[in-house]
């Protein structure tokens, strides 16, 4: 039945902060089976545009839907669906790995006998079982990250939404978070994530959408969207940085 | 800043207590910006402590204004004394201190350890409590101008002034050694004994100084006034006094006992804030222990929570019990309750002649206590417990997210949470009404006790689930549990005030049943309390769920800090 819907459609979402636009009225289509990168500068809403997105923020107008169930209209069928691992949110940190994973697993509506089984896959693939019952609070940016993953992983979402699942983590972590998400989109997964990591996104990515100044500025698969340049290039041209001219902060040399 | 500047940077301009003050302005400032309603409370709260303070300004003028000055030394000693003991233990016990200036924040700056110490002090007095205090003990200034003339007032504001430093340093030098100590998890037991140690000191020197006073010993009391006034608790605030009464000699020697004591307390301070700042009580990482064995779920589950179903709800609660151990801030909560639970009912119905409210049935009772009273002490304990989940949501912080993605209704998220903190509250709340009945000579009293007690609880579960879901606002993300934002301090006051009061209505009841049931109440106490309470908590929960799913994603929002 959810065969004819995107895995994720978002019409006309716009959110504003005392006044101040931060999302300005963003259309997307995630067609099922893509992997889907979120471009955008820092600031461009890229994180407002996912939590309203997911449920986490309440848009001003506009609306998201998961495989065909709107989110905010008939929430719980749509976030059963949904997998999330949202940034600057922190876990429950005073949880030992295992013991998040149980959390969310058990909070899922998932059989205890089925959570057990997959959070022990789940830490020992992610490297994560050594760490036994040291709480979450004391890992690293990167194990978080993982731990984070795992968490959104665990109760097998059709739709996995991603914050900048590969900011602050260490390269064998990424190329093993990377490893997981493709072997996920195979599977018949959908990943949407966000990322100013443009080589990270030219990997991995099918689909590409530009979000700057709370507008998608361009969008489509990696190759409509990229041409015959680098996709650095098409990002820098598309938001409209600057270079440095050199004449700036002459005091930075000695 | 411009120009070439090859050679090393100028000398660096000081870095002055003035600029931490400025600091602080400006951050307040920003907090209520765009925040109309977090303004109007500021107002109100500030007019209130204003008003409070005024009070107590012309308390302490009036030996000057009558022109008795047989008193005038022990209102000094008595007031400034409880002033500057109100300030060392109200922020463990119930408010916290203003962190709007977190000193971990200054950690990188190069900035020696005197100008920050120096620096933040200044901006802690920049707060509406500060003020308060300054405007309520300059009363004592009438005071002394009226029989000493000018000299006695000049010394009398000098007084005022080291004495209300001398409380500001002892907050945060106390507060700040109790933060590190909380913040390591060995100690966090001892942390526990100490407060309890204080506390215990508290029950016995009130309940003597209510004995005193109805004794109506003036000459004994006026002797522990001069023994305060030259103590650090009472020295500042009768040196002007003692001017006026022509113990020239002894001003300087107190205002010196002040100045030292200050100059130790920051030095204290200064030492528990390089702690904080460099961390050093996190305890490194923890240690990693063995590898897991047997399941995750298993795991998840405390064995006090054994018992719970192994579903959504049981997930809910045995996360919450957890973190009611785990979290510095949610810990400090339950040693309070634990501490003050004790504590106040003792002392009020020792003392409790000094309860004017019931001071008939007390008096009549020839100095032991009555149904009635110990019923609202234990009212107030069951208040004290409850309130404590006025800003359930705030402990989460943005962690509250994982629920929201979860789509967990909010009944089922309210009920968990009001089982989990139950599963240390009653247990507390049993042992209280015993030790409380057994300290008072009254064991058939247990009944009706714990009755009130549940039935109190139970009904400010019910109100506090509401304050909780409308009223919840960001706990700053430290680790020093008794922090919390400037602004939101008066937030604070102002809900839990609101929350008292509505619990004390709806536990009316109890105190009334109480009053007029007699003998039967002894029995019926126990069965219709708890059911009372139950009710209220399951109902509350209820309530106040439908409110939590209409707004889930707000309330994330509200708890969320700031960054």
């Amino acid at each position: 039945m959810t065969g004819e819907h995107p895995a994720l459609a978002l019409r006309g979402l716009a959110k504003s902060f005392d006044g101040k636009v931060a999302v300005n009225g963003v259309d997307l289509e995630v067609p099922a089976g893509s992997f889907y990168g979120l471009l955008g500068p820092n600031g461009a809403g890229k994180t407002t545009t996912l939590s309203m997105a997911v449920g986490l923020l309440r848009p001003d107008a506009g609306g998201a839907w998961v495989l065909g169930h709107d989110v905010w209209a008939d929430p719980v069928t749509a976030k059963q669906l949904l997998g999330v691992m949202p940034d600057g949110v922190r876990l429950f940190d005073r949880l030992s790995g295992a013991e998040l994973l149980a959390y969310h697993g058990l909070l899922r509506g998932m059989d205890p006998a089925v959570v057990d089984q997959r959070a022990a896959e789940l830490l020992d693939v992610l490297a994560l079982a050594d760490a036994g019952r040291t709480l979450v609070v004391d890992y690293s940016a990167g194990m978080k990250k993982k731990i984070g993953l795992a968490c959104a992983l665990l109760h097998g979402p059709r739709l996995l939404v991603l914050d900048e699942p590969f900011e602050a983590v260490d390269p064998v972590s990424a190329a093993l978070i990377r490893d997981i998400l493709q072997r996920y989109v195979a599977g018949g997964g959908t990943v949407v994530f966000s990322s100013h990591v443009m080589e990270v996104v030219q990997r991995l990515c099918s689909h590409v959408a530009i979000l700057a100044g709370g507008t998608i500025k361009q969008v489509g698969t990696l190759e409509q969207v990229r041409g015959d340049r680098s996709l650095e290039d098409v990002f820098v041209e598309v938001v409209g940085g600057r270079t440095a001219t050199g004449e700036e902060l002459a005091w930075l040399a000695r | 800043m411009a120009g070439p500047v090859t050679t090393p940077a100028r000398q660096a301009r000081s870095v002055s207590a003035r600029h931490f003050v400025r600091l602080k302005l400006r951050v307040m400032g920003n907090n209520f910006r765009g925040q109309g309603w977090r303004v109007a409370l500021f107002l109100v709260g500030s007019l209130i402590g204003l008003w409070f303070a005024a009070g107590a300004f012309f308390g302490l003028a009036s030996p000057g204004l009558v022109g008795d000055d047989r008193y005038a030394l022990m209102i000094a000693a008595f007031a400034g004394g409880l002033t500057v003991l109100g300030w060392l233990l109200l922020p463990l016990v119930f408010f916290g201190v203003d962190e709007t200036l977190d000193p971990a924040r200054f950690a990188l700056l190069p900035l020696s350890r005197r100008t920050l110490v120096t620096g933040l002090f200044a901006a802690a007095l920049v707060s509406v409590p500060t003020v308060a205090v300054l405007l309520a003990l300059s009363g004592l200034v009438v005071t002394a101008a009226v029989f000493g003339g000018w000299s006695a007032a000049l010394v009398t504001v000098v007084g005022v002034v080291c004495g209300l430093l001398l409380c500001v340093a002892g907050a945060r030098a106390v507060t700040s050694a109790f933060a590190s100590m909380l913040r390591s998890r060995r100690v966090r037991d001892l942390a526990a004994v100490l407060l309890a140690v204080v506390a215990a000191l508290i029950g016995p020197l009130q309940i003597a100084g209510v004995a005193a006073i109805q004794d109506t010993n003036w000459d004994r009391l006026s002797g522990v006034a001069t023994v305060i006034g030259w103590t650090p608790f009472g020295a500042p605030w009768t040196a002007g006094i003692d001017v006026a009464q022509g113990r020239v000699w002894a001003a300087p020697v107190k205002l010196l006992i002040t100045v030292v004591t200050i100059v130790a307390l920051l030095a204290w301070w200064s030492r528990s804030l390089e702690s904080a700042m460099v961390g050093a009580a996190t305890a490194g990482p923890a240690k990693a222990g063995p590898r897991l064995t047997g399941g995750v779920v298993a795991q998840l589950f405390p064995r006090a929570a054994g018992w719970l179903r192994r579903d959504r709800f049981g997930a809910l609660v045995a996360r919450e019990a957890r973190y009611w151990w785990r979290d510095a801030r949610r810990r400090a909560n339950l040693i309070t309750i634990a501490v003050v639970g004790l504590f106040v009912p003792v002392m009020v119905n020792f003392g409790g002649q000094g309860f004017s409210f019931d001071s008939e049935q007390g008096f009549s009772a020839a100095g032991s206590s009555s149904p009635i009273l110990v019923s609202v002490s234990m009212l107030f304990v069951g208040l004290l417990a409850a309130v404590t989940l006025a800003n359930q949501f705030g402990f989460d912080g943005s962690a509250y997210a994982a629920n929201v993605v979860a789509g967990v209704p909010g009944r089922l998220e309210l009920r968990a949470r009001l089982t989990a903190f139950s599963l240390y509250v009653l247990p507390m709340l049993a042992v209280v009404a015993v030790v409380v009945a057994l300290v008072l000579g009254e064991p058939t009293w247990i009944g009706f006790m714990a009755g009130a007690l549940v039935a109190t609880y139970g009904a400010g579960l019910a109100v506090n689930s509401f304050v909780s879901v409308l009223g919840a606002y960001a706990l700053p993300e430290t680790s020093n549990p008794f922090a919390m934002n400037s602004g939101a301090g008066v937030v604070k006051g102002m809900l839990t005030l609101l929350a008292m009061v509505a619990t004390a209505a709806l536990a009316t009841p109890m105190v009334l049943a109480a009053a007029l049931l007699g003998d039967a109440w002894l029995w019926l106490g126990l069965p219709l309390g708890v059911a009372y309470g139950v009710g209220a908590a399951l109902l509350g929960a209820y309530l106040a769920g439908d409110v939590l799913d209409r707004r889930q994603p707000e309330l994330l929002a509200l708890v969320t800090p700031r960054r």
